[in-house]
């Protein structure tokens, strides 16, 4: 009888372990990569921040939304100005998003029009967006609106946009 | 590039901090306010209207016209609408810092705090909490006679070092124009003006000429200016101030001496630099050594005591509380070390008034070989801000008691970052440099594509060209050349050499027109280029652009692709680039219209960066445009030799 009692006591054991480290990892909270195109116009950076816990009285489905949302405005501020990166044009807004499935929809304010000119700011910018959107768990695509509209490519640009965009299209 | 200080310490010694301390105006806004109040920011007076009092601060509407024109005025863009649960503040760092209705927990980049009050919604507005905000903003609250000043601080001052060199990022709540005031051979004093700071002290350096750098406030509460003194080495070079953004300013120098291996090598100080902290995440500075505790000094407030623990790198803390009426507290600061011995200091009235402290003692010692424990005593169960600072962390104890205090929590100190850009992009170009290989190599080892197309040229002969932009869209324009111009320059060249070579041509457009019509919409126009392609059944695809961006950086040649197909292409055209003058920035994937939805093999060629003043000059120049058209045709040739159909042209 003995080792049976000792595989009890050890499992007893774990368990208090694994628990001891779920609560402290949900009270230390998670973070998530906001990623960052590189003047090189191809690799990526990521910066790490703070993700706020579910709220007692927030939906799993708010949750997302509101993570959804937090991590568009941070990919679209970008990383602190001494690290250099391709920016959205200064002004950017995330007004909104929305969630359908796996979709998220961000809309974002007419300053992402006034863009530079050439597919370097643009394709960096949009990697970046995506990257950092797609990195939420149940989220694979990100399609982008400006001004509540859907758009072929942006002025004078050269990214396809009326479709939901992937990581796997970079 | 080596982290020395994260950041400058907060003072030499805590005997010169008491001092200090006395002298530190109140800081806090009133703790509560219904009425209309004004404040004073920088040359002008801001009524705030929408202002409720709540427990422990004032609460400011996110509506509030004074409040929107402080945002504008800082450069912060606030994002929130009404059914939203999340308030998010993109401030000019830029760093968003996320509050939430409800939740006293506030978010500023990585690094978690507790506001006073939560957040919340009255009449379809959002009221945050206005402390919290200003202090996120780089401003602190000061009193001038009976009016409220919103004082732009200096809010960090990090020390790197990069090879001899040293650089001093400085960051602040109001654009930084530092002014040279005094110079000579041993130092030189910037003046920052409109900035004022609680940084005040001197610290020893040590590296890249630099020995040591001292910060002083000066100047009217109003019109403050914060004074910067470098101390130099015989010989060291002066740099020009250059700014990142406008509220950040870089401040370089450059000893003559060799590149130190390690600072404390170069300068045995009383107060030895802190190991590289170079791309580490906070609480793993472990790999290059531990953050070192250096000081813990305590200084009444406006509402009490803070006791301000110095740390000088990145660190993780845990903080713990035992319950009334066992009234103790203690923060452990993770992976440091302390400097000097354990402290135990007794603290029985407090310092500027005279009234019984809340803290009856502070205690610091090394609770284990990589923990750095500080105790405090407290007379009750007082209210206690947890807070990283600029120089460390800031322990904020109210004379108020509070019920049911949290009793445990976590965060970190300093700016965690993943990565740190390594080699800077050098801002001028080298016509002749095509041997970087961070840039210039393609990373095409992330690359996921869908099936191959099996494509069949049903015209083999047949390369379709096309000049990027035209008629009513000019592409990007800068100094008198139009994108649209060039690009069909290039694409005639292009086309009167693959023509000599036995080729069939066809470009897009062969004027300044709109290939669809004129003022048609982009899916339109770029369809129109794709369709005579596809329905040409050409061989290839070659898109010819000349790239922009907001900044005179970036420069160099990139290929563009989308399809699997596109790939074999682009590695011979990309190669035969590689010496067109530029820089070579390699083979990017991306989602672009035209390389997505041409069936044959196609790249978009950006030639260089209108931008960029050495591309400028190259792309103004006939003879480099012949050259990179001359580059391009022989990859056309190169890739019809190795990638063969039964009636290819003879090459």
């Amino acid at each position: 009888m003995r080792p049976a009692i000792l595989v009890v006591l050890l499992a007893i054991v774990a368990a208090g372990t694994w628990y001891y480290h779920l609560q402290r990892t949900t009270s230390n909270g998670e973070t998530m990569a906001v990623y960052y195109a590189k003047l090189d116009g191809n690799s990526l950076g990521d910066l790490r921040v703070s993700l706020r816990p579910r709220q007692p009285d927030e939906s799993v489905a708010e949750h997302r939304h509101n993570t959804v949302l937090y991590a568009a405005v941070e990919a679209v501020a970008g990383p602190p100005n001494d690290i250099k990166a391709i920016r959205f044009p200064p002004g950017t807004r995330v007004r909104s998003v929305d969630i359908d499935g796996s979709t998220a929809t961000i809309d974002l304010s007419k300053e992402v029009e006034q863009q530079a000119g050439g597919s370097f700011g643009e394709n960096g910018e949009f990697k970046a967006l995506v990257y950092t959107v797609t990195g939420i768990r149940g989220i694979n695509a990100v399609q982008v609106t400006v001004d509540g509209a859907r758009l072929e490519t942006l002025p004078g640009g050269h990214l396809e946009l009326d479709q939901p965009l992937h990581r796997s299209d970079w | 590039m080596n982290w020395i200080n994260r950041f400058i310490d907060r003072t030499g010694s805590r005997v010169a901090l008491f001092a200090l301390a006395l002298g530190v105006p109140a800081l806090a806004l009133p703790a509560s306010a219904d009425a209309p109040m004004n404040a004073f920011y920088r040359g002008q007076t801001i009524a705030f209207s929408h202002v409720s009092s709540a427990p422990g601060g004032t609460a400011i509407g996110v509506d509030d016209p004074g409040f929107q024109s402080l945002l504008r005025s800082t450069g912060a863009l606030l994002t929130w609408k009404s059914g939203e649960r999340y308030i998010l503040i993109t401030t000019s760092v830029p760093t968003v810092v996320s509050f939430a209705l409800g939740d006293r927990r506030y978010d500023v980049g990585p690094i978690s705090l507790t506001a006073s009050f939560a957040p919340f919604e009255r009449g379809n507005e959002a009221y945050l909490p206005l402390n919290e905000v200003l202090h996120a903003l780089d401003l602190a609250p000061r009193q001038d006679g009976a009016v409220m000043v919103l004082q732009p601080q200096l809010a960090s001052l990090d020390v790197r070092q990069q090879s001899n060199r040293v650089i001093l990022l400085a960051r602040a709540g109001a654009p930084l124009h530092p002014r040279v005031v005094e110079q000579n051979v041993s130092a030189v004093t910037y003046a920052f003006d409109g900035v004022g700071t609680t940084l005040s002290g001197s610290r020893q350096i040590g590296a890249g000429g630099v020995s040591t750098v001292q910060i002083e406030n000066t100047g009217a509460v109003r019109n403050p200016t914060t004074l910067v003194t470098i101390g130099l080495q015989p010989g060291t070079i002066v740099e020009a101030p250059q700014n990142n953004g406008e509220r950040d300013v870089v401040l370089a120098f450059r000893g003559n001496a060799p590149p130190p291996q390690t600072v404390g090598e170069v300068s045995p100080t009383p107060e030895p630099a802190p190991p590289s902290e170079n791309g580490s995440t906070a609480g793993s500075s472990s790999a290059s050594g531990p953050a070192l505790v250096s000081a813990v000094t305590v200084q009444p407030s406006a509402g009490g005591v803070t006791v301000a623990i110095a740390v000088t790198s990145n660190a993780v803390y845990e903080w713990h509380r035992l319950r009334d009426p066992d009234n103790r507290f203690w923060v452990d600061i993770k992976d440091a070390q302390l400097q000097g011995p354990a402290i135990d200091t007794a603290t029985s009235t407090s310092l500027s008034t005279g009234a019984p402290s809340p803290l009856v003692s502070v205690r610091a010692r090394q609770d284990d070989p990589t923990t750095v424990r500080i105790a405090l005593s407290l007379v009750g169960p007082k209210s206690i801000g947890v807070t990283p600072s600029a120089t460390g962390l800031l322990l904020e104890i109210g004379e108020d008691d509070v019920a049911n205090a949290p009793r445990s929590g976590s965060g970190s100190i300093g700016t965690v970052l993943s990565e740190t850009e390594p080699n800077p992009v050098p801002v001028t170009p080298a016509p002749l440099d095509n041997s970087s290989s961070e840039f210039g190599s393609t990373n095409e080892t992330g690359w996921k594509f869908g099936p191959r197309s099996h494509y069949l040229a049903t015209n083999p002969r047949l390369i379709v060209i096309d000049p990027g932009h035209g008629g009513s869209d000019t592409g990007a324009e800068r100094g008198g050349l139009k994108e649209a111009d060039i690009t069909l320059d290039m694409a005639r060249r292009l086309r009167d050499i693959l023509i000599a070579r036995g080729w069939q041509v066809k470009l897009t457009r062969n004027s300044d027109v709109d290939v669809y019509a004129a003022n048609d919409s982009a899916r339109d126009e770029l369809q129109a280029r794709v369709n005579l392609a596809n329905n040409t059944g050409a061989r290839l695809f070659v898109s010819i652009h000349a790239n922009a961006y907001i900044n005179s950086g970036p420069y160099g040649t990139t290929c563009y692709i989308s399809k699997p197909d596109d790939v074999a292409f682009a590695r011979i055209v990309e190669a035969h680039l590689a010496a067109d003058g530029t820089k070579d920035d390699g083979i990017v994937k991306s989602h672009l219209y035209v390389t997505l939805h041409t069936r044959m093999p196609a790249v978009l060629v950006e030639t260089a960066f209108l931008s960029n003043p050495g591309d400028y000059a190259l792309l103004a120049s006939s003879a480099w445009r012949q050259k990179v058209v001359q580059e391009i045709a022989d990859g056309i040739g190169q890739y019809a030799r190795e990638y063969p159909v039964s009636d290819q042209p003879a090459q």
